[in-house]
This record gives structure tokens, sequence and C-alpha cells, in this order.
């Protein structure tokens, strides 16, 4: 068996080199659309990341409307604390904010004379036991009255998780189109290799070559074809994300970029492995139908 | 060893090749097979190692119906078949080792099997000097004894040749025939089809004439024609 795998490796190089431009093109095509696959793999990890993220966040800002009182304020704040689900509040007097804002930005930004009287708000920073709970506390807190806004991130995660599964059917139904288009390259190439090996096809088998023996070193050839356009896309992929990432990081800290290693080892070793059985299928099915024509 | 009766082919187009043929031929036996162009041998040959289906009738080989083998046994039939072809049918960018080793590597041989018999079968034919040429390089006398080892490298119990010495001048031929011979002597079945007359006439085989696809003449000792 060893000496056959060993023969079949041969034969299938031996019909690459032949075939070298047909074969580029198959390697290029695999190549492309597993990289499109991959990029599609990567960003929905990113979205759904992102709204993993944003949604798993606890807080939400109330802000007062100007002219309350700090009194009216510390009674809003024991009627908050009291709400179901409020785990816990804190008062920002709004003389606070402003010392606070002055600090921050009072060196940097000259305010002029066009700021002397406080314009913020009182605020107080809500976190709630479960991310559920937001929507809930946030109108329970409007409902107080004297309440002018209240901030949290639930519209942008609605917002995200629309936009994950419309780039999910998307992608899928864009990968499925492509893979159908790849295996069709494939099938294309292998078939030209097995109608220029015709006659070795004929004589293989009248001197005893079974189905299965003339098949493999064209399913190997599928195989090699495959692995380098998966390699490729793999390669293109991981060095472009990773610069993508480092760029995006120091752009927009704030913004959590996907970078688990053991998902994303898994999503490079899905390239490979999609690449070896777009390969393979592809050889397998130019051969059959071969050799089923040639009965 | 091999065995048919009642053996009729048509081909699609409608052309009767072989008509009701019934015919015997027992291990170690060493036939020619006669008859003008069209007559129906090369189809024969074809019915015996399955590259084409009887329309009607068996076709016995070793104990087996060839006619009803299911396509997946048709492999293990023809590694006990060697063929010889007119045209030799050599694959023009393997040398002559690596022709006559793939008959043993489809049949999934160890490497040092392979090697073994198939320089066994290239120094039986008396080509083991040109082991490493091309059949490009080889004249046809040459390349016709390629083809033989290439046939008998699995030490098949039948050999058929078909007009192996079509392209061949006299001498050649002759010593073709006497290869042909050695391998019979080694317990190899041999069917030979053939327009050589003064071979048939010297060796003195049993000859089996056809005619327009039916089996005119059997003859032990017989002469290339009446
Ligand atoms: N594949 C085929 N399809 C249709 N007709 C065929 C086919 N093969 C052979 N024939 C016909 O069958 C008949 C017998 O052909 P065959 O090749 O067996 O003759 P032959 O005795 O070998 O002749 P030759 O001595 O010229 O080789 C011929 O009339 C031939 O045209
Ligand atoms: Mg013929």
């Amino acid at each position: 068996m060893f000496s056959s795998l060993e023969f079949f490796t041969i034969e299938a190089f031996r019909s690459l080199r032949r075939g070298t431009l047909m074969s580029s093109v198959a390697v290029v095509t695999i190549a492309v659309s597993l990289s499109i696959f991959g990029a599609f793999l990567l960003l929905i990890m990113n979205l759904s990341n992102i709204v993993g993220t944003v949604s798993s966040r606890l807080d939400l800002v109330a802000y007062t409307s100007q002219n309350l009182s700090l009194e009216d304020a510390g009674a809003i704040q024991i009627k908050i604390a009291k709400l179901p689900g409020v785990e816990h509040v804190e008062f920002t007097s709004k003389a606070e904010a402003w010392k606070k804002f002055k600090e921050d930005f009072g060196g940097k930004v000259d305010l002029g004379g066009a700021l002397h009287d406080n314009p913020l708000p009182h605020t107080f920073a809500v976190r709630v036991r479960t991310p559920e709970l937001l929507p809930v506390a946030a109108k329970a807190i409007s409902d107080l009255g004297v309440i002018d806004e209240v901030r949290y991130s639930g519209k942008l995660i609605d917002r995200m998780k629309s936009l994950v599964s419309a780039v999910r059917v998307g992608g899928i139904s864009l990968i499925a189109l492509l893979s159908f288009a790849t295996l069709l390259i494939v099938v294309n190439t292998i078939r030209l290799t097995v109608i220029a090996r015709e006659t070795d096809i004929y004589i293989m088998k009248l001197v005893g070559a079974t189905n299965t023996f003339v098949k493999w070193p064209f399913i190997i050839e599928g195989l090699i074809l495959g692995l380098i356009g998966g390699g490729a896309s793999f390669l293109i992929l991981k060095f472009s994300y990773e610069s993508v990432a480092a760029r995006l990081g120091a752009a927009l800290p704030f913004l959590p970029v996907f970078n688990d290693q053991f998902a994303l080892t898994v999503i490079y070793a899905s390239l490979l492995i999609g690449g070896m059985g777009l390969g393979l299928i592809g050889g397998y099915i130019s051969v059959s139908r071969a050799l089923k024509n040639e009965g | 060893m091999i065995e048919l009766k009642g053996v009729t082919k048509v081909f699609p187009s409608g052309i009767d090749a072989l008509h009701d043929i019934n015919l015997t031929i027992g291990k170690e036996e060493f036939v020619f097979l006669v008859g003008s162009s069209g007559a129906g041998k090369t189809t024969l040959m074809k019915l015996l190692y399955r590259e084409e289906k009887p329309t009607a009738g068996k076709v016995v080989v070793d104990r087996v119906n060839v006619a009803e083998l299911a396509p997946d046994q048709v492999p293990y039939l023809r590694r006990n078949i060697g063929v010889v072809f007119q045209d030799f049918k050599l694959l023009p960018k393997r040398t002559i080792y690596e022709n006559v080793a793939f008959a043993l590597r489809v049949t999934g041989a160890p490497r040092s099997t392979i090697r073994r018999k198939a320089m066994q079968a290239l120094e039986l034919v008396g080509m083991l000097r040109r082991a490493n040429s091309f059949p490009d390089e080889l004249s046809g006398g040459e390349k016709q004894r390629a083809c033989i080892a290439r046939a008998i490298v699995n030490n098949p119990p039948i050999l058929l040749a078909d007009e192996p010495t079509g392209n061949l001048d006299p001498t050649t031929s002759w010593d073709i025939l006497q290869l042909l011979d050695k391998i019979n002597k080694r317990n190899t079945t041999v069917v030979v089809a053939t327009h050589n007359k003064s071979i048939v006439d010297e060796m003195k085989r049993r000859v089996v004439e056809l005619e327009e696809g039916r089996l005119v003449r059997d003859q032990q000792l017989g002469m290339y024609s009446v």
C-alpha cells in the first residue's frame, strides 16, 4: 500500500507539471474564494464579538433636568436604588461634574468667558444586575419625571444584531456560490488532465488496474491543488487580518477586536481543510465521470 | 482453460463479427488464429479479456463466464491474461522498465517484488539492456519484446498475441515466435492471431481459422491454409 501511495503521489505531481497553467488557475481560484470565505468568517466573528461585549454591559447613565436641587436629587437617588433590578447607584452632582470637566479639558480647550455658569446636570450612574434589565430600569428611571435623558447601549445592540444576521445570511449564500464555482473550476482542471491521459488510463485498465487505482492519482492531484490554494488563502488572511486588527486597535481603541487565538486557529485550519475538501471532491468528480463515460 | 460456447458478437452498427463460435483451448496449448482481415480474430480476443461482451453465448476463462463478470471483477481477469498488441500500446513518456513495472504496480505489489519481477521479465525477452530507453528509441522488434515482457510480468496463465509480427521483418518475427514458444513451455496458454503464413507453416501447431465470423477450420499440427 505504501509503495502505491508513493506511486500515486508521483503520478499526481507528474500530471501537475504537465498542466501548469490550468493548475495555477485552479489554485488561484481556490485561494481567492477561501480568502473571501475566511474574511466573512472574521467579519462575523468581530461583529458578534462587539455585540457580545456591548450587550454584556450593565451600566446606564441618567441625566437630571438642569434646575433640580441637591435635596431633590438625593430623594431621586433613593427612589432609583429601590427600583427592581438596580444593584448600585452613584450620584455625581453638577458641581462635581463641572469641576471634573474643567480639570479634564480646562488646560486644553480655551473656554473663554462663554462658560461661567455650569451647564451640566446632575448625573446618576446606575448598574443593573443583568443586561436584560437595562431597558426596564431605563424606562422606570425616565418615568420618575425629573430625569431628562437616560443613555445606554441598547439601540446600538439591536442595530448590530440585525447587521450580524444580515452579514451571516449574505455571507453564507456568497460562500455557497463561490464554493460551487470553485468546484467547477477544479473539476474542469482535472478533467483536462484526465483527457490528456486517456490513453494512459486505457492501457492501465488493459493491464488490470481497478477504477480505484486509476482514480487515486487524480484525487491526490486535486488534493495538492486544494492544499496549495488553501495554504495561500491562509497566509493572505492571517497577515492581512493581523495588520488590519493592529491598525483598527490603534485607531479605535475602544472597539473590541476579535483576537481569540484558538478560534483564529480553527478558522485558519478550516481554510486548509476547505481547500483540501474542494480539491479532493473536484478530483473525484472529474475522474469518476471520465471513467463512467468510458464504461 | 478457454471455452467459447455458441458465441455471437453483433456490433451496434449491425456488423456480425462472430457467429456461433464453439471452441475449447486447453491449458498449455499453443494456438494460431488465422483468417483474412475482418474475419473476427481481434474481436474474439477482446471477448476473452472483456474489452467486448458477446451478444450471445458463453465465454469461459479459467472456469469463469467472462460474459457475466461484474465490472469490478474485470481488472482481476485481466491480470490473468497477458495481451500483446500489434501496435504495442506502450506508454510513450515512460521507460521500458516503467512500462513493464506498471502492470505490477496496478496489482499493488510491493516495490521489491515489482523490481525483481520486472527485471526477470525483461531478461526473459532479452531487453534488460534497454530497460531505461523510451519506446520512441526502440525498433519495432524491441518494442514488441517490451510489450511481451509487460504481458507476462504477472505470470498470467494465458497470453494473447494479436498480430505480434505485423510490423516486423521475417527474422525478427521468427525471434518473437520463438519467444512466445518459450513462454508457452513455461505452462502458459498462448493464442496468436496472425497473417504470417511462413511462421504458421513452420511451427506446425493447432490452427483455428475464422471466415466472416464463422469458425471454418480447427486442425492440430495445421498449416496456414489448406
Ligand atoms: N468496435 C467495433 N464496432 C463496430 N464494428 C467493429 C468493431 N470492431 C470490429 N468491428 C467489425 O467486426 C469485424 C471483425 O473485426 P476484427 O477486428 O475482429 O477482424 P480481424 O480478424 O481482427 O481483422 P484483421 O486481421 O484485419 O485485424 C469487422 O468487420 C470489423 O469492421
Ligand atoms: Mg485484428
